[in-house]
């Protein structure tokens, strides 16, 4: 096991290397001299003296790739650098947004288990009956639907009409657990769909293909009730693949949020990087991106350990994860 | 009798077969004509639009559905239905031109890499892995934002996007390819790499890069609105489905209908690409099918 781990961690370490690579030069390359941002408005008449002190104050006057290498150390010590907007430190900026897109986050991946696991495994039980088509429907319009449009229709509905919830906002659970939640739910719901529709797919697919196997048959042979073959002998082996996609889907959650938080006004990591954007704020753009793509990473090294942990034909190499 | 006749009667009997089982699945006649509508639809959008897509009438602002406009006013007056038409232009367009741009580099990157393999395969891949450990509607943002806002940016920030995902599935497609006893036997036969390539690997590869460009229409479609919807994408007064979903928004109280239309709209498009892109699969790999 251990040998497959550190296998798994130094295969990451090339791709978060060209991804920070990916981030810093895509940084270099916005428009705009971030100096005169810096320096204040580009319209005002800075002497060139002071403009290449301040370049020479932040490292902007040397050779590129020592800029890389100087911000890869200060991000290993923690150091984001500062808002080229106001000076405020890009962590302080940064960590009171992590909450809210981390709680939604979790609640839309939670519900998204609760209602594509179940929905799967009654399509693959029972294929081609009404069950089936309404989960692979189900599945079709949930893939397809816009944040905006299941936003807009539970604002509309949910909080607009029927008042059951508010409509935008947020508040955290350690200031008002209910209320945290009450404003939460929506968003979450909304972020949830489209997972639940993969995880609705591939819970339907791999447990269709796990009921194919010999041990299933042999399993229905001795006698066994059509609950226990499915719940204990299918169900841990066609719900693998789904592990896969929950980590793979991580990115899109985080894609999403940018989307849902804009509809419900959650001042959230999603709707600090479009604030970011707007205001030209590198600094900003540059630490959140790094941020997801980390995240990323680690996410699909923990799902490949996890996989690796759940079927020991991986770890021991005598299978291939994906193909 | 010669070879090369029966080859192509068999090409053309197993392209009937193909066909037929396309038509049996009813998804995909689902898909094909949703698509169909909407292709439709954009291509005679001035002729159905009842209204100039860019017409103000202060005095009609935010109407609601009626029989003048069949789906309401937006804020300024303008007719809905027609903006929604000309709107499927673009979402049509950079959809379109997005997934030929992203399968135009991606597919050759992963022909040449995946059949030479070795250290440029090795480097290829990790720069790719690196870019798709990138949420896509994250990267595209951060492109557009490095680019500025427009259609045309749109459309390259989803085209570059979108690449890593067709140069791995080819590069997959051609490793297992390149196997199959005729490449060898091809190669045995002395010809060049490129009409290898180009004549026996590429087409015996290129099924599931359909199906993908099919879904990468859709995918396409809902990332502009996306952008748009942020912000970035066409600028105003110019109708995109995601620039009057955002304006919408600040009126969904009052006129739902200014959201909800242009919503749909995408919902419908995206669905159909993606339906059409399963139905081909299935129809395309006797294997996957129930």
């Amino acid at each position: 096991m251990s040998v497959y781990l550190v296998r798994r961690i130094v295969a990451t370490i090339p791709i978060a290397l060209v991804t920070s690579v990916f981030v810093f030069a895509v940084m270099r390359i916005l428009p705009g001299d971030p100096v005169l941002l810096i320096a204040g408005e580009a319209q005002s008449d800075i002497s060139p003296a002071v403009l290449d002190r301040i370049r020479h104050e932040h490292g902007l006057d040397r050779p590129v790739y020592v800029q890389y290498v100087t911000w890869i150390r200060k991000i290993a010590t923690g150091d984001l650098g500062r808002s080229v907007r106001n000076g405020q430190p890009v962590a302080d900026i940064l960590l009171p947004r992590l909450l809210p897109t981390a709680q939604i986050g979790v609640m839309a991946w939670l519900l998204a288990l609760l209602i594509g696991i179940p929905a799967g495994v009654v399509a693959a039980v029972s294929p081609n009956s009404w069950k089936d088509w309404l989960g692979m429907i189900g599945a079709l319009a949930g893939a397809a639907m816009p944040y905006f449009l299941l936003g807009g229709v539970l604002i509309y509905v949910v909080a607009l009409q029927l008042r059951w919830l508010p409509a935008s906002g947020y508040v955290s659970p350690f200031v008002d657990p209910l209320q945290s939640l009450r404003r939460s739910l929506m968003p979450a719901f909304t972020l949830a769909l489209g997972l639940a529709a993969v995880t609705t797919r591939q819970s339907r697919s791999s447990l269709t293909e796990v009921l194919g196997q010999l041990y299933i048959t042999t399993a229905r042979a001795k006698g066994l009730r059509e609950r226990r073959v499915i719940l204990g002998h299918a169900f841990k082996n066609g719900m693998l693949p789904v592990v896969t996609i929950l980590g793979i889907q991580l990115g899109n959650l985080f894609g999403g949020a940018v989307i849902t938080e804009t509809i419900f006004a959650v001042p959230g990591t999603g709707r600090l990087l479009v604030e970011a954007i707007f205001a030209r704020d590198y600094a900003i753009v540059q630490a959140v991106v790094l941020l997801i793509s980390l995240a990323v990473i680690v996410a699909n090294l923990a799902v490949d350990v996890a996989y690796g942990y759940l079927d020991p034909r991986i770890r021991l190499g005598r299978g291939r994860r994906r193909p | 009798m010669t070879g090369p006749d029966a080859a192509a009667r068999a090409w053309r009997r197993g392209l009937r077969q193909r066909l037929r089982r396309f038509a049996r699945r009813r998804l995909v006649v689902v898909g094909a004509a949703l698509v169909a509508l909407e292709v439709l639809l954009a291509v005679l959008a001035p002729g159905l639009a009842p209204y100039p897509p860019n017409a103000q009438n202060f005095m009609r602002a935010l109407q609601p559905p009626g029989t003048a406009h069949w789906l309401g006013t937006d804020d300024l007056g303008r007719d809905i239905l027609s903006r929604l038409l000309f709107g499927s232009r673009i979402s049509l367009q950079v959809g379109m031109v997005a997934v030929l741009l992203a399968v135009a580099v991606g597919l050759p990157l992963g022909l040449v890499v995946g059949y030479v393999g070795g250290r440029l395969d090795e480097v290829v891949m990790r720069i790719v892995d690196g870019l798709m450990s990138l949420p896509p509607l994250v990267l595209a943002l951060t492109i557009t934002a490095v680019l500025g806002s427009g259609i045309q940016n749109a459309m390259i920030a989803i085209a570059v996007v979108s690449i890593p995902t067709y140069a791995r599935l080819m590069r997959g497609q051609v490793l297992s390819v390149r196997e199959n006893d005729y490449i060898g036997a091809i190669v045995a036969a002395g010809a060049a790499t490129p009409r290898i390539l180009f004549r026996h690997v590429l087409p015996n590869s290129i099924q599931p890069i359909i199906v993908q460009g099919s879904l990468g229409v859709g995918f396409a479609i809902i990332t502009e609105s996306s952008l748009s919807f942020i912000g970035l994408g066409a600028r105003p007064p110019t109708a995109t489905w995601g620039s009057m979903v955002q304006v919408g928004f600040q009126y969904l109280e009052i006129a739902p209908w200014f959201v909800l239309a242009p919503a749909v709209m995408i919902f419908i498009a995206v669905l159909g690409f993606n339906v059409l892109g399963d139905g081909l699969r299935d129809a395309l790999d006797p294997s996957l099918r129930r």
